[in-house]
């Protein structure tokens, strides 16, 4: 049955794939000037251009950790949507650690940023698995609402007390210069960062896949009765999942800020949070597939980038193509396609409700 | 005498604040009796925004604004519910793509046919006061209840309708047979799919009269102006026990914080992201003692 069921997700992946692409070519058509040229720029150039090449692979670094917290959230049956809010405050605790930390070396500077950023993260996010634990708020709603106020608080810092007295920017100050990750492709904001993702790729893989608190942590996912009468504490797989997906926000986020930005700017991530769940359900959760899962999203947003300016479509084309994934990428039965109905009310036959892990 | 002029201008305030509030929460209940949760209202109402200040700007006519707003959302409502029931897609993921389609669509709209992917402000006709001369003379209470604009007074209207249609039309039985028991909706010979589609049609549409309420009075289309309130009315909703007299009181109550925070903001210079931040405060704490009181 397994294998049936993963033919029928691979059909699932290579429909929603291919309407990602046919409506960018359809966005391309309506908005943009030179049907021709934008699709040069929006599928082509992100790959032969060193600069948006570059780009490209740096945008990786932060989805991929981002993905992470996100399957770590899915896995465990934890709705996770706050992650904008989680990455915001990872991305201002980083930046005041460092700023702080200024003249020390460069690898106690990292150190310590990186743990605030998951240690600010974790918080927020670990703040929605306490409500759902204590009170049994819906974590769906708690993570969103949290996330809002959180966003709209550091917007008021970045602009307010920590805002950079010399600079025209809403930014904070810049972190010290020894601390920016090391460019590997200049122009291009391509930075070891990358490295760190993967890094924190392979220790997730391994916690999700490995060790006994990820084999509960997914049984607690699967079916949360038979978790219970295993004897797991499923409260804990409320909290700490919610934790470590909103720590690994806050790290994604101070990897955007220590590759590429190098202060913190008021609206800088422009979506990450909600692009890390598009780049999780295209991976399916698994850990390795959110390297060509990112790839491919990165690839896109950075096909955006190109054509808005080379031939001055708006940005927001990549918001469209986004919806476009999260409309079919949980599909069970696809369009056009009788067989795999069959399949797909087979597997999803044991699966309760509407409240489904996607 | 300025205290009560104080709380009446407040208390009025609230009474328009709470329009989009209240036309999104009755949409939602819909959605809600029929079995599922709708997080797709926030996009469904920026889109109703968009579109109905599109066409009301277009065509001049507030009304026609309202029913392209109406429209727009709908269909956008019923692609959504299309994928969650006859894809068998989950539905949060889904309505994950209503909202992040509707700000991106409606930026990229507003690029092609305003020049702008901001604030858009044109002319559009501004919506009567029927009452104002007649009922709102009355002192204080007129100007709290009878000097509002027509989409305030069309909110209830549809709230009114929208409950005798839950609870004394075939359909309305049906939707919330549907959300009890599915299996004996389908066991009767009914397609409990028809009715789970139809209810978020219906809050497709009810949403996008809550956007047009938004963008409409003000004269503008702001990106975003929705601003978290389909998330604010679904937490309404649920603290009104999916009744639609509660769920009503409920959005006064966000409503009267939203218009509260408004003045406190005039009065005391408090920065503006601390007013933006205050009715998702205020909704998680409601949410939050809610939930744990039912509970109990």
């Amino acid at each position: 049955m397994n294998k049936r069921a993963l033919g029928d997700r691979g059909g699932t992946l290579v429909f929603t794939i291919s309407a990602a692409l046919l409506s960018s070519c359809l966005l391309l058509l309506f908005f943009s000037e030179s049907f021709f040229d934008s699709f040069l720029l929006f599928f082509i150039n992100p790959l032969t251009n060193r600069y948006y090449l570059g780009n490209m692979i740096a945008f990786m670094a932060p989805l991929i950790v981002a993905g992470l917290g996100i399957a770590f959230a899915f896995e465990s049956h934890n709705f996770n949507l706050g992650g904008e809010g989680q990455l915001y405050s990872g991305s201002l605790a980083a930046v005041l650690v460092a700023i702080a930390m200024k003249g020390k070396p460069a690898a106690l500077i990292w150190l310590f940023s990186f743990a605030a950023a998951a240690a600010a993260g974790g918080l927020i996010g670990a703040l929605s698995g306490f409500l759902k634990r204590r009170l049994a708020v819906d974590e769906l709603i708690s993570s969103f609402l949290v996330s809002s106020i959180v966003v709209l608080l550091v917007d008021f810092l970045v602009t307010g007390p920590f805002q950079d007295p010399f600079s025209n920017f809403q930014a904070t100050r810049a972190i010290p210069p020894a601390a920016v990750l090391p460019k590997i492709l200049p122009p291009s904001s391509l930075s070891t960062g990358i490295f760190v993702a993967l890094l924190v790729l392979l220790v997730g893989k391994f916690v999700l896949e490995r060790t006994r608190f990820g084999f509960e942590l997914r049984l607690c996912g699967a079916n949360k009765d038979f978790a219970r009468y295993a004897g797991i504490d499923e409260g804990v797989y409320a909290l700490v999942p919610m934790f470590l997906s909103g720590a690994l926000h806050g790290i994604a986020g101070a990897l955007m800020i220590f590759g590429s930005y190098g202060r913190l700017l008021r609206g800088f991530s422009s979506g990450v949070g909600w692009s890390a769940i598009a780049v999780a359900l295209i991976a399916r959760n698994k850990p390795l597939a959110l390297v060509p899962a990112a790839a491919f999203y990165a690839y896109l947003d950075s096909g955006a980038k190109s054509v808005m300016i080379g031939a001055g479509a708006s940005p927001e084309i990549v918001g469209i193509i986004q919806a476009v994934i999260f409309l079919f990428i949980t599909a069970a039965r696809l369009p056009f396609l009788k067989p795999p109905a069959l399949l797909a009310a087979h597997r999803r036959g044991g699966k309760a409700g509407d409240r489904g892990a996607p | 005498m300025t205290w009560l002029d104080t709380l009446g201008g407040i208390t009025a305030s609230a009474l328009e604040a709470m329009t989009p509030l209240l036309l999104a929460a009755t949409g939602g209940l819909f959605t809600e009796l029929a079995g599922m949760l709708n997080i797709a209202l926030e996009g469904l109402m920026l889109a109703g925004a968009f579109f109905g200040f599109a066409a009301a700007a277009v065509s001049g006519s507030l009304l026609l604004g309202i029913l392209a707003g109406a429209l727009a959302s709908s269909l956008i409502a019923w692609i959504y519910g299309s994928a969650t029931l006859r894809l068998k897609a989950n539905v949060f993921i889904t309505g994950l793509a209503a909202n992040i389609f509707a700000p991106s669509v409606t930026a990229v709209l507003s690029a092609a046919w305003f020049g702008t992917r901001s604030v858009v402000a044109l002319a559009v006709p501004e919506p009567a006061r029927p009452l104002q001369t007649s009922l709102g003379r009355i002192p204080v209470l007129g100007g709290v209840f009878f000097s509002q604009h027509s989409l305030v007074y069309l909110s209830w209207a549809l709230a009114a309708g929208a409950a005798v249609i839950i609870y004394r039309s075939v359909l309305g039985t049906r939707i919330r047979a549907t959300g009890a028991r599915a299996e004996a909706v389908a066991a009767a010979g009914f397609k409990p799919d028809f009715y789970k589609l139809s209810a978020i049609i219906i809050s497709g549409f009810f949403c996008g009269i809550a956007g047009a309420s938004l963008s409409l009075p003000l004269g503008a289309y702001v990106p975003n102006m929705s601003s978290g309130r389909g998330w604010i009315a679904l937490v309404a909703i649920y603290l009104g026990n999916r009744r639609p007299g509660r769920t009503a009181l409920a959005c006064f109550v966000f409503a009267l914080a939203e218009s509260f925070s408004n003045y406190a903001q005039g009065q005391f210079g408090i920065p503006s992201e601390f007013i933006l931040a205050i009715p998702f405060a205020a909704t998680l704490i409601a949410l939050s003692l809610g939930t744990s009181a039912k509970n109990e």
